[in-house]
């Protein structure tokens, strides 16, 4: 259990993560998304206590990450795949590690089979790949056995196998009972890996619920309908509370009716339907709906995307 | 089972702990033994080590012939002991500069390549893991630092008494500087250390130690006003080597005060890099 409350964070002038409150629970994933710049990784930090809050505070299982006496097994993190002295060797890294907590070398050697890195363990972390790296952080952050899990974009650098690897992984570590916390800002893979959504913007909470009701709550579900006869079935369904988009000469985008409605509207008008297709809206529709006024950096190109989607 | 896993299998890797062996409270002794892991795993901490070595026995060498072939007619004990003494301690001038870089190094490293984080992350309290680095560097620059000293002594002895320049290794003026020399090594590691936590940069840290230790005795000495050339006896380097008993022209401190004088300087460094080390984010 990740407990955080009205958690602020400070850099000069700026501002980087802004009055947040959040609970992380346990046995289920938690998904921490949000655009570059939103306050993922900061947060991420002052959970295991590199950086001091400016205000409010962050607990981990109801004590301050320091305040734990075994830190390891308490919290595995994975916070930057550079977090490793690129001089030494993946195995040496790790038993430095371990020797903290006095955690037995086949524990080390345990971890190192687990994320696949027994044929790279003596070899010197400068030279791995983005995904080897990952890798390495994830047995770091598996050494202690820890009860609660904190990684920052884990399947950033690595192969397909790779990402459902780690989607297997932090499934069965919720499943075991497990507090685990997930950055991304891959929404497509958040739908299918975590259960509940913190979405972060701009250094806020602009969401904090289960998937589902992201997606299903956050954009109206609109019907496409083509019919030769699309002007007038468009005055046919025109009502206050329906919008209909005449997109292309034989399409019409309806929001605010649904299917059967829509087609029983045609028929009653004696109108021709080619086509009559619900769109619900994906995550990442929902998602850019949410963050769409607190992208930090957009470029003119999106930023024009963003105002046709709306 | 890693290729199962690996293959996207969505049965799940057995992810506990071994039976039995769980992990224990954070304690010095495990921070101590992880420093140590880390010191000894780093090629450049080995090499820096053993280069050291093999350079202070071959420059001694030299030295000791080329003294050797200069001595002519005997000369009294207390000078024999005098070249005993600077052919044995040798191994410092060198040595300083290479202890001081390793010091630097061992933190500043880490602060560079982002390893910090992960050792904060294992110990969050974070400053006993620079008391441990401390321990860890000066012990083992001490005992690199007595091969050297001691190794200089025997390498350059055959050489002197060839020339009739003797003096035993238990001669306490001898054992000063073998000793002396190493603790002298010892404590510039561990002072650049601080100084490398404060700067958290390997070549800015590098730069500020050498300067204090090579270059400010020097510009201090050009300087000319009163207050610079006071100021020089005090300085870390100045002080070092004169409380080993090599520059027996300096009279404004006793080889105690020497001592005191370098310690100081360890100190501070320390208390400066542990404050900022538990006051700033990683």
């Amino acid at each position: 259990m990740i407990e955080a409350r009205n958690l602020t964070k400070t850099y000069g002038q700026k501002t980087a993560v802004n009055d947040i409150t959040f609970t992380v629970r346990p046995g289920i994933v938690t998904g921490f998304l949000g655009p570059n710049g939103a306050g993922k990784s900061t947060t991420m930090r002052m959970i295991v206590g590199l950086d001091r809050p400016t205000a409010g505070r962050v607990t981990v299982n109801g004590r301050y990450y320091a305040a734990h006496t075994s830190p390891l097994s308490e919290v595995g993190a994975l916070l930057d795949a550079k977090a490793v002295h690129t001089g030494r060797n993946a195995e040496n890294h790790l038993l430095a590690l371990a020797a903290t907590a006095r955690i037995p070398k086949r524990r080390v050697h345990e971890v190192i089979e687990l994320t696949g890195l027994e044929s790279v363990a003596r070899k010197r972390v400068g030279g791995f790949s983005l995904g080897m790296g990952q890798r390495l952080g994830i047995a770091a952050a598996l050494l202690g056995d820890p009860q609660t899990l904190i990684l920052d974009e884990p399947i950033n650098g690595l192969d397909p196998e790779g990402v459902r690897w780690v989607r297997s992984l932090v499934r069965g570590l919720a499943a075991e009972g497990r507090t685990v916390l997930l950055s991304s800002h891959l929404m497509s893979e958040m739908a299918v890996t975590a259960d509940h959504l913190i979405v972060l913007g701009k250094g806020r909470v602009i969401a904090d619920s289960p998937v589902a009701d992201i997606i299903g709550g956050a954009s109206l579900v609109s019907v496409r309908v083509r019919s030769p006869q699309a002007s007038v079935l468009a005055s046919t369904l025109a009502s206050p509370d329906v919008t209909i988009t005449h997109a292309e000469h034989d399409m019409l985008t309806v929001t605010g009716l649904d299917p059967r409605t829509i087609g029983d509207l045609a028929a009653r008008g004696g109108i021709a339907l080619h086509e009559l297709t619900p769109i619900s809206a994906s995550l990442e529709e929902a998602y850019l709906q949410l963050t769409n006024d607190d992208v930090e950096y957009r470029t003119g190109a999106s930023a024009r995307n963003l105002e046709v989607s709306r | 089972m890693t290729t199962d896993s690996l293959n996207g299998a969505l049965e799940v890797p057995e992810l506990r702990m071994p039976r039995g062996a769980t992990a224990s409270p954070v304690r010095f002794a495990g921070i101590l033994r992880s420093e140590t892991i880390k010191l000894r795993s780093l090629r450049s901490t080995v090499w820096s080590y053993a280069i050291l070595i093999a350079m202070s026995f071959a420059l001694t060498a030299v030295l000791a012939a080329t003294l050797a072939s200069t001595m002519e007619g005997s000369l009294p004990a207390e000078a024999q002991t005098g070249i005993v003494m600077q052919v044995s301690s040798f191994p410092v001038a060198l040595g300083q500069l290479v202890a001081a870089v390793l010091g630097v190094l061992f933190i500043a490293g880490e602060y560079g390549t982002g390893m910090i984080r992960s050792t904060f992350t294992a110990v969050p309290r974070r400053l006993p893991v620079l008391w441990a680095k401390a321990l860890v560097l000066f012990v083992a620059t001490f005992v690199v630092g007595l091969i050297s000293t001691v190794g200089a002594y025997l390498i350059g002895s055959p050489f002197l008494s060839g020339s009739g320049i003797a003096a035993p290794l238990s001669h306490p003026d001898v054992l000063r500087a073998v000793i002396g020399g190493a603790l002298y090594l010892a404590l510039i590691a561990v002072f650049a250390l601080g100084v490398g936590t404060v700067v958290r940069n390997s070549a800015g840290g590098i730069s500020v130690v050498l300067g204090i230790i090579l270059i400010l005795p020097t510009v201090l000495q050009f300087i000319p006003a009163e207050w610079a050339t006071n100021t020089v006896p005090y300085l870390i380097s100045e002080a070092g080597l004169g409380a080993l008993g090599l520059q027996s022209d300096n009279p404004a401190l006793e080889p105690w005060q020497q001592l005191l004088v370098v310690l100081g300087w360890v100190g501070a460094s320390l208390t400066a890099g542990a404050i900022l080390m538990k006051r700033r984010d990683a």
